[in-house]
């Protein structure tokens, strides 16, 4: 289960207040990519809050601030001061956009990292991630241990980080918990994180509490990865009940990344109620999400062609229950009587629509109804 | 002799890398099957290549039209009243971000932003401060908005009303191109469908009520500064036009009674004549549409009107005075390519909003070029070149294949479901930047010639009053509306919006019930839901 690779920077990028421009941020993403670093990008209209509470819970490297709004010396002030309320002072900050020469010093002395313009080079700011990363010292497992003991989340982010290093002890087993663990599984574009997001917010008002391992494929080449799932789970609020991860596949097939099990069992003993495991988009070889979870629910959308696909590659029988999922769209009818035809079963099927998070109920009654283990 | 970059659509625009595989000049065989009399005619005639009025600068010189706007209501009322007294007919209102968004002064995400880039209008009551003592039967209004514009043009028909000035009377411009929204700048709210029927509500309202208002600015200047090609630009801009035609003939509207207030707005990179190409090719297919595709019978229809702006992501840091030469050039082509009206960049936008005196200067250049350099002479004087010709057709093709690529998907709406778009302009931005980072494409100041040192400009300050004035503003607002009147007509809203009736005529209650654009922008939203920006990022 270990895989002794070094582990690979990883960095949030981020868009703090209402500026959309995003060129820039999504330019850097894939250049970093290329790097063979692993980005996460939580979207746009974010927090200082929000921002620095993701990047706890991901336990990233770095933290890379877009901003070309000139609210540099209003957002960042803000941010760092996020950062250390969260205890995650550890983790540098750096910013990127039209700042004035002027503030640069001021930037600096206030604590952020290293401060980009237009005109920086990919190199020297790939460079510098390199660097900031390479020197941040990660939490030992005892470190990371003895927090997870007491129910700190940060505690929880390093843990997850050790699993992926490949440096949990042999013999460790975390606490045995009651978490209903359910797949979430689909083609690309189906719209499984947006769908996971409002199936969350459901759950929260239920009050379960609830984790999300999120897996994006990594480049095969390079080994970077754009990991953008979170953005469509962002909350408006930081919630300590809702917990998200941001995984890649590395070099495994079958949709699912290295140590996904071992960080499903973190989450377990830590004390989640429900743990939504959202695998690569489906293949036929993902049958493999069976090992992980109890449950799985298959993700459908109108038009797709999916159900006929799907029969054949033996994902339906694995599936427990079924979603159309964006059946506001046309064909919604016809891929449902379609679908009933070919599962041939009770199982459960439900039609979806994330805009306004309709029909998302029902299935947040199915899974409060789940038996827990 | 055979040629030519990619046939692929999506070819990518590192420029140098598509100049290496030019011939080094085009000949009359190159042009073999060019037929002057279909493919340009004269200037004013059909396909209109050569531009929309047979005279064009002779007969008018564009519109030099300076995009603007700052602070509080009552700051750009002095502004606007300043530039009507000296002699300018033509007002452009810029919004800031939160108004832009929907959202309202006070709202969380507005902290910092609040009459920063724009004015911020929040109310009836604001708006009726912005144009306090102008009378706007007797000015054009341009208002760059797009999410909330069916609320804006609420405000403003109300602020009309007020004065007593007849609606048929009003004269003006809304941006209100939600598809590009989606593709490129996210100021979105609503997800793709409803907000497509709200610029249709805008397009059927106005055909009856404001025949002399331009509905919608259909922009590829966000996409283009976002990252996409030239050719992605026109042929990006030209779907979405063709869209919003498509459903405001569903909603029932002939074309010919909208057509001709559909106007669109280019951006003009440095590429110089690949613009000139691309801003003729676009007449020429539109042309084309609107008389074979949509049957549009009105040769007023037939006419692709457009604004030019320079390219805002063309500008550098370092070396900022390098910027003025390089909008310089871009104003050029804008007018070689045939603009109607054209906004000159400052060359301190990389660094904060224009100073008064890098305005002036974006101005005068703009003047000189007009009054000194005589490129105004005579209409399409690059019309019957070779190499212009042969781009010109390159570009269309170019533009056509990405159409059949829109088409197979099921349109517009459909790509932006399968986040086509925004992948095509990110992968477009991603080649440019490794166009950059490898040699092959240079920046005079930034990869190449690169001086150490401060820029060696003074820079705009704006202060941070504005947002505490405007905030105390509306709270008070708030408290001393009519509370009864003002949760009826968010109801009437609200029941308009689910029968799937026309929201104008609710928006324009609403804003006599002095309802804020977040409060509306709220109560559509619960019917319409919002939207997260699509598969693609």
């Amino acid at each position: 289960m270990s895989n002794t690779n070094t582990h690979r920077p990883r960095v949030l990028l981020a868009k703090i207040g209402l500026d959309g421009h995003d060129r820039g941020v999504k330019v850097l993403a894939r250049s970093f990519r290329d790097a063979g670093i692993e980005v996460i990008y939580t979207g746009l209209w974010q927090t200082c809050e929000a921002t620095m509470y993701a990047a706890m819970q991901e336990n990233v490297d770095v933290v890379g601030v877009s901003l070309l709004s000139a609210a540099h010396m209003t957002v960042m002030p803000e941010l760092l001061r996020f950062r250390k309320e969260l205890g995650v002072e550890g983790i540098p900050v750096v910013l990127g956009g039209i700042v004035p020469a002027d503030d640069y010093p001021k930037l600096i002395d206030m604590g952020v990292a290293a401060v980009f313009n237009p005109g920086s080079s990919m190199e020297s700011i790939v460079d510098c991630i390199r660097k900031l990363a390479a020197d941040r010292s990660a939490a030992t497992f005892e470190e990371a241990m003895a927090g997870y003991d007491l129910g700190r989340l940060n505690a929880l982010a390093q843990l997850i980080s050790c699993s992926q290093r490949g440096s949990l002890p042999e013999n460790f087993t975390p606490p045995a918990g009651k978490a209903k663990i359910i797949g979430v599984t689909g083609s690309p574009g189906v719209g499984k994180s947006s769908f996971i997001g409002k199936l969350a917010t459901d759950l929260r008002s239920r009050n379960l509490k609830v984790a999300v391992v999120a897996v994006d494929p990594s480049s095969p080449i390079t080994g970077g990865a754009l990991l953008g799932d979170r953005l469509r789970m962002m909350a408006g609020k930081p919630d300590d009940g809702f917990f998200v991860r941001s995984l890649s596949s590395g070099t495994m097939v079958g949709g699912l990344g290295p140590q996904c099990g071992e960080i499903i069992s973190l989450l377990d003993g830590f004390g989640f109620d429900v743990i939504l495991l959202e695998t690569v988009g489906a293949g036929q070889a993902d049958v493999s999400v069976r090992e992980l979870v109890e449950h799985i629910l298959l993700l459908l959308m109108p038009q797709s062609g999916d159900a006929v696909q799907f029969s054949k590659a033996g994902i339906m029988e694995i599936a427990s229950a079924f979603v159309i999922n964006k059946s506001d769209l046309d064909g919604a009818d016809a891929t449902e009587a379609q679908l009933i035809t070919s599962i041939n079963s009770d199982r459960p099927v439900w039609r979806t629509s994330t805009p306004k998070a309709e029909g998302i109920q029902a299935i947040g009654d199915w899974v409060a109804a789940l038996p827990t283990t | 002799m055979s040629v030519h970059p990619s046939d692929s659509p999506t070819a990518k625009n590192a420029n140098s890398a598509l100049d290496a595989e030019r011939q080094p000049f085009v000949g009359p065989e190159d042009l073999a099957a060019f037929d002057p009399a279909s493919a340009l005619a004269e200037p004013g005639q059909f396909p209109y290549t050569r531009g929309v009025h047979r005279t064009m600068y002779q007969g008018r010189l564009w519109t030099m039209r300076q995009f603007a706007g700052f602070g509080s209501a009552t700051d750009t009322n002095e502004r606007f009243k300043y530039l009507l007294s000296h002699g300018q007919t033509g007002l452009s209102t810029a919004f800031d971000l939160p108004t832009l968004m929907g959202r309202d002064s006070d709202d969380p995400l507005s902290l910092g932003e609040v009459g920063r880039c724009g004015v911020a209008v929040c109310s009836l009551s604001d708006m009726r401060r912005l144009f306090d003592g102008i009378n706007l039967g007797q000015v054009s209004t341009s208002m760059t908005i797009n999410a909330p514009a069916a609320i804006l043009l609420a405000f403003y028909i109300a602020v009309a009303q007020e004065q007593g000035v007849a609606l048929d009377q009003l004269r003006g411009t809304l941006q209100n191109d939600i598809l590009k929204e989606f593709h490129a700048q996210n100021e979105y709210v609503f997800p793709p469908r409803p907000s497509v029927k709200l610029v249709i509500d805008t397009i059927e309202y106005c055909t009856k009520e404001m025949p002399q208002w331009n509905t919608v600015s259909i922009s590829g200047y966000h996409i283009r500064e976002a990252g996409a090609s030239a050719a992605e630009e026109l042929a990006f801009t030209l779907a979405d036009g063709m869209c919003y035609v498509e459903e405001s003939i569903k909603r029932g509207l002939a074309v010919d009674e909208f057509a001709q207030r559909l106007s669109f707005f280019f951006d003009v990179h440095n590429n110089f004549f690949e613009e000139i190409a691309k801003l003729r090719a676009s007449r020429r297919i539109w042309a084309k549409v609107m008389r074979d595709k949509f049957k549009a019978k009105n040769e007023r229809s037939w006419l692709l009107r457009m604004h030019c702006q320079t390219a805002g992501v063309s500008l550098t840091e370092q070396q900022p005075m390098n910027n003025v030469v390089r909008v310089a050039y871009q104003a050029m082509a804008a007018v070689l390519g045939g603009t109607q009206s054209l906004h000159t960049n400052s060359m301190d936008e990389t660094l904060a909003l224009p100073s008064e005196q890098a305005a002036k200067l974006a101005l005068r250049t703009q003047q000189v070029l007009a009054h000194e350099t005589h490129v105004s002479q005579t209409v399409d004087p690059l019309g019957g070149s070779y190499f212009i010709e042969q781009m010109t057709n390159e570009i269309e093709a170019k533009a056509q294949a990405i159409f059949d690529q829109i088409d197979a998907m099921g349109g517009v709406v459909a790509a932006i479901d399968r986040g086509y778009f925004r992948r095509a302009i990110a992968e477009s931005a991603h080649a440019q930047q490794k166009a950059l980072d490898s040699g092959q494409d240079k920046i005079v100041g930034v990869t190449d010639f690169v001086e150490d040192g401060p820029p060696g400009i003074d820079i705009l300050q704006i202060s941070q009053d504005t947002e505490d004035v405007q905030v105390t503003a509306l709270k008070q607002l708030k408290k001393s509306r009519d509370a009864k009147k003002h949760a009826s007509a968010l109801e009437t809203l609200r029941q308009a919006a689910e029968a799937n009736q026309n929201v104008m005529p609710a928006l324009v209650e609403a804003a006599k019930a002095d309802a804020t654009v977040g409060e509306m922008m709220e109560t559509m939203k619960q019917v319409f839901g919002s939207y997260d920006g699509g598969p693609e990022w």
